[in-house]
């Protein structure tokens, strides 16, 4: 029936009849075991993270990250032990680079990890996406839930820019928009150092010429952006385009501080994580020799 | 021997608690109806808590504790009488043991008033606001006999007057609405949700009860089970067949469901079936030093046929 749990037995039976998603489904196997994880006899974590579930889904992602979005991740070794927040800046309207920053901690990463990303909060009552969020071990990105993950270990995925960033316009490409707080404060409470990241190549996926947020609160959607392909061709507009992507972990920074400072206080903090991470993806792109080779 | 009085006492989780407590302490009982094949030493009075025979039972009794148990937590009857029942039955009661110098209460409440919506934290602590009514509306007695409750706790700060919200109730003998909805031959859920949802045995809650009594508890306290599963791999685990429903499918038919009372829950029950509700129950284990002993294989092989 309608469950994802049949969609990824689909998605894995489909994928590993050809030969490079045979090797990849193998080596994600191995990895998605190696991640530790509070599991009950049921196999569900405390907050309904399956392996089972997340492998299976995790083998589409990693095809492309290996063969369409060919991703070179650098910094991977940054990444500390136990608890960590993975911040970096978002773009290209569907969020292909918290996918792909994902799969590369588990590809990557030594031992492989599990980052969990904080959604926003309408996707906790979308069907489907809702619960496949929890059961690839992300959720609704609220803080107190945030805060338990840390105090129990685990790696977060945030992107303080949200839709603002995700969203923007072609104009705007790789101008980082402005960060939330909630990030710091979190940081602050639960003593996390941040690794922060850039992500290049994820703005050309999908350039996006205006963003008509009005269609987007008709129909529930916190933005409506028009991209060259959406939404001319349908859903197959949301299709990414294949461009290379730059993943950069920097080395992680530590704050101490009072989390109910004011705002003013823990603005400079977080300038410093937002201007390093413009440096970084500066970096990215001087790099960079072609967008999509 | 100390004295308890047990409201609801002919209810599932009142007779195990009755059984659970006596031998330590002197119990009596109040409920609606009878209890038919009671222990001897257990004296029974068949009463509404509205009226005025309470106070004589309390006037007469005069116990040391009191553990109220007695709420209608289904919604075949009236509203109105439900709400009658739990929100003045709960006031009288309260001011009844204030008047006869009762020094502990304990109310069972449920972890539903915290409501089951999508952005929900994960594991909500004891101060997050009671929201169930925004989504579920008859239920809102319940965050009603809360609010009588805490007045009760600061206006009579030398009674040690605490309220439980345990998770999902399930067990042989409790008739909560979660083993009510497991017992149906095909349970309805909703297409493209799948909450994590916690349980506790009856035995443990019985347990925690017995703790609450034990130690001077005060205020109010989550109490948790062995952990948490996605609703729909819970009803694999007992063994049951379900039916996916596309959510505004599930609206009009579990409408029209409930109306020609078919279905004993509400369409707005189904926010449960949707949204996570799950609890942390850490400020209780730290108070009284409670642990579950019953697994989830054990509390799901205990409804299941």
């Amino acid at each position: 029936m309608n469950n994802p749990f049949k969609l990824g037995d689909m998605l894995r039976t489909g994928l590993t009849s050809i030969e490079c998603g045979d090797s990849i489904a193998r080596e994600i196997d191995e990895k998605v075991v190696a991640i530790p994880a509070d599991l009950n006899s049921y196999g569900y974590d405390p907050w309904g993270f399956s392996p089972k579930v997340f492998r299976d889904y995790l083998l589409p992602a990693a095809i492309m990250y290996r063969h369409y979005f060919r991703c070179i991740t650098r910094g991977i070794e940054h990444i500390p032990e136990g608890r960590c927040m993975l911040i970096g800046n978002h773009a290209g309207q569907v969020a292909f680079d918290g996918l792909m920053v994902m799969t590369a901690m588990v590809l990557e990463a030594r031992p492989p990890r599990l980052a969990r990303a904080m959604g926003e909060y309408w996707l906790g009552s979308l069907p489907w996406l809702g619960v496949l969020l929890d059961r690839i071990g992300s959720s609704v990105g609220t803080p107190q839930t945030c805060a338990d993950m840390l105090e129990h270990g685990e790696c977060i995925l945030a992107f303080p820019e949200g839709i603002r960033g995700m969203n923007k316009t072609y104009a705007d490409a790789y101008q980082l928009q402005e960060f939330g707080l909630g990030f710091m404060r979190l940081a602050l409470q639960t003593n996390t150092p941040i690794v922060p990241f850039s992500v290049v190549g994820s703005e050309e996926q999908a350039p996006s010429i205006a963003n008509l947020e009005g269609i987007g609160r008709l129909i529930g959607a916190p933005a409506f952006p028009i991209t060259l392909t959406w939404p001319w061709l349908g859903p197959l507009g949301m299709i990414p385009l294949p461009t290379r992507y730059h993943i950069d972990f920097g080395e992680p920074m530590y704050f101490d501080g009072d989390p109910t400072d004011e705002d003013d206080v823990l603005i400079e903090k977080v300038e410093s994580v937002k201007a390093n991470i413009q440096s970084m993806i500066r970096d990215g792109l001087a790099r960079r020799e072609s967008i999509f080779f | 021997m100390k004295k308890v009085l047990i409201t609801g006492i002919s209810g599932g989780q009142g007779r195990l608690l009755a059984r659970r407590l006596t031998g330590e302490w002197d119990v009596t009982g109040v409920d609606r109806i009878p209890w038919i094949g009671a222990p001897e030493e257990i004296l029974i009075e068949t009463l509404d808590l509205r009226k005025r025979r309470l106070r004589n039972v309390i006037r007469l009794s005069r116990p040391d504790a009191v553990v109220h148990l007695a709420f209608v937590r289904h919604f075949r009857s009236d509203p109105r009488v439900r709400h009658s029942v739990n929100v003045e039955g709960t006031q009288h009661l309260l001011e009844n043991c204030a008047e006869f110098g009762v020094k502990r209460v304990i109310i069972l409440s449920s972890s539903y008033v915290y409501g089951a919506q999508p952005d929900n934290p994960r594991y909500m602590h004891e101060d997050h606001p009671l929201n169930v009514s925004r989504t579920f509306p008859e239920i809102r007695d319940l965050t009603e006999v809360e609010g009588l409750a805490s007045t009760f706790l600061w206006r009579y700060p030398e009674i040690a007057t605490s309220i439980l919200r345990p998770v999902n109730t399930l067990g042989y003998y409790v008739h909560s609405a979660i083993g009510r909805y497991f017992k149906l031959d095909l349970l309805p859920t909703i297409a493209g949700f799948d909450p994590m949802m916690q349980f506790i045995h009856e035995d443990d809650l019985c347990e925690a009860i017995a703790l609450a009594l034990e130690h001077d508890l005060r205020g109010v306290f989550n109490v948790t089970g062995s952990g948490a599963l996605p609703l729909k791999q819970a009803i694999r685990a007992i063994g049951k067949r379900r039916l996916s429903l596309p959510e505004p499918l599930a609206d009009l038919l579990i409408g029209q469901a409930f109306r020609w009372n078919i279905y004993e829950f509400p369409p707005s029950a189904l926010e449960f079936l949707k949204y996570p509700c799950t609890i942390s129950g850490r400020r209780f284990q730290e108070a009284t030093g409670f642990e579950p002993k019953l697994t989830l294989e054990d509390i799901f092989e205990s409804v299941s046929r």
